[in-house]
């Protein structure tokens, strides 16, 4: 299929409607508001549904094509964090705090990205691998760990330096070390310990445990609601979205033209090399939506604390307002298309020879 | 009835400084405070709309006068540069001064 066609039908998915008429809604000044309790409740909702099912196809497949797949998603990550971190303070000119939380922030997942790529793929009649909850949950602390470690390396650095200027000789390096270390253990804890990641291994580790008979006394909620709860969260997101379009304007072009780009490069390197490490043509698209998607939910819980100095309205304005919209309406059907094309290759070997070469 | 002067700090902060607050509460011993969300406009634009995380909190402590200006002086250094706070003393009465001390 066309990709301009493709993306106009995914327009007029109910999904992406909603959407929009939340960020209209916004943008007219409604009242429309979602309960707090709904809107603090579909995130759980979601991840446990996206857990559970890729319990149960975990379940049937097995665990061992995953490991391979899970490690470069991580590598993936990684090394976009730091490409992005090299973009922003040699392009962009950010400060080194709005560098690296910007870094992680594009550098980490999206889970309600997730959760639209998987009714995507249901509309286009696609499966996709089980085990991409896995990555989803494994690949969520993993930049923000990197960039935090970074920027504790920087400040004490910075400090250091700054001492040994003042006073020569009497360096007192320990604490400040000791003080990062502290930092970082604790953040490791709060992501790892975070509600995101234990509802969403939960329910990874439920769906295993229960299998497919076990969920048919829970598919009405777990499994037929799911798109229809994706739609009223995303109302709330549009609304939240359109209240932020006026902030777009004091990130400036540059930081604009970033969340569309680099999502762009990310997400289609990641379908690449989906496909060639073997995952079929939903589970591509969904591999490439991972390395795309920005964090926008859990990035400003962990950022705010590890790394305070860093300007909140920059990462959340530029991951909501710009990226989850560009990446839900124009860059899965772009994906789709060329997972499609990259599937019909009849060498993958090649490309995988090729990618080795080139990005990895 | 016999009413005691002791002072009341109000910190109204955006909820990500919640955990922080309440570290500085706890290390200089006070183990009362009325906690709630809040709504409001301000220099960082009107908040408590859209998520959870981008709330406003309003943490009241009543105790003496000492012991609030050594919080004051630790918020003020700690977290003042880094996130939206707002702090304020003021004068109250209360009935059990040995509560508040």
């Amino acid at each position: 299929m066309d990709i301009l066609e493709l993306i106009q039908a995914n327009i007029l998915t109910p999904v992406v409607l909603f959407f929009i008429l939340g960020i209209v809604a916004a943008r007219i000044k409604s009242d429309l508001k979602m309960p707090d309790a709904i809107s603090e409740f579909l995130p759980i909702y979601l991840l446990a549904a996206i857990g559970l099912h890729g319990g149960l196809e975990m379940r049937n497949t097995g665990f061992s094509d995953m490991l391979i797949p899970m490690l470069v998603a991580i590598g993936l990550s990684l090394v976009f964090t730091l490409n992005h971190y090299q973009i922003l303070r040699r392009l962009g000119k950010f400060n080194i705090f709005d560098s690296y939380a910007l870094a992680s922030t594009y550098g980490a997942v999206g889970a309600v990205t997730f959760s639209v790529g998987l009714s995507f793929l249901k509309n286009q009649g696609v499966e996709s691998e089980g085990y991409l909850a896995a990555i989803l949950a494994v690949l969520e602390p993993v930049s923000f760990i990197l960039a935090i470690f970074l920027t504790n390396m920087a400040v004490s650095k910075q400090i250091q330096s700054k001492k040994q200027s003042l006073h020569e000789g009497t360096l007192d390096n320990n604490e400040i070390v000791e003080q990062s270390k502290t930092n970082l253990s604790k953040v490791l804890h709060e992501s790892i310990t975070g509600k995101a990641i234990v509802i969403l291994l939960g329910g990874i580790v439920i769906g295993y445990l229960i299998g497919d008979e076990g969920f048919d006394s829970i598919s009405i909620v777990f499994d037929e609601l799911f798109t229809g709860a994706i739609a009223i969260f995303l109302l709330e997101m549009g609304i939240i979205a359109g209240q932020r379009l006026d902030d777009i304007k004091k990130v400036g072009l540059f930081l604009v033209a970033f969340s569309i780009l680099l999502p762009t490069f990310n997400g289609i390197i990641g379908v690449l090399v989906a496909t060639a490490l073997g995952l079929s043509l939903g589970g591509a698209v969904m591999f490439g939506l991972l390395m795309a998607s920005a964090s926008f939910i859990a990035a400003p819980a962990v950022l705010r604390h590890a790394i305070p100095q860093a300007k909140p309205s920059l990462y959340i304005t530029s991951a909501l307002g710009i990226t989850f919209p560009y990446n839900i309406i124009i860059l899965l059907p772009i994906m789709f298309t060329i997972s499609s094309m990259a599937h019909n290759l009849e060498a993958p070997i090649n490309l995988f020879n090729y990618l080795g070469i080139n990005s990895l | 009835m016999k009413l005691f002067d002791v002072k009341l700090l109000t910190v109204t902060c955006e909820i990500l400084a919640q955990k922080n607050i309440l570290e500085i509460l706890n290390k200089h011993g006070i183990t009362g405070y009325t906690l709630y969300e809040v709504d409001g406009n301000g220099s960082k634009g009107v908040r408590g709309q859209g998520f959870k995380n981008e709330k406003n909190i309003k943490i009241e402590i009543i105790s003496t006068e000492t012991r609030l200006k050594d919080i004051v002086e630790e918020i003020t250094r700690s977290l003042f540069s880094d996130f939206a706070i707002i702090v304020y003393l003021s004068d109250v009465q209360v009935l059990r001064p040995e509560k508040f001390i």
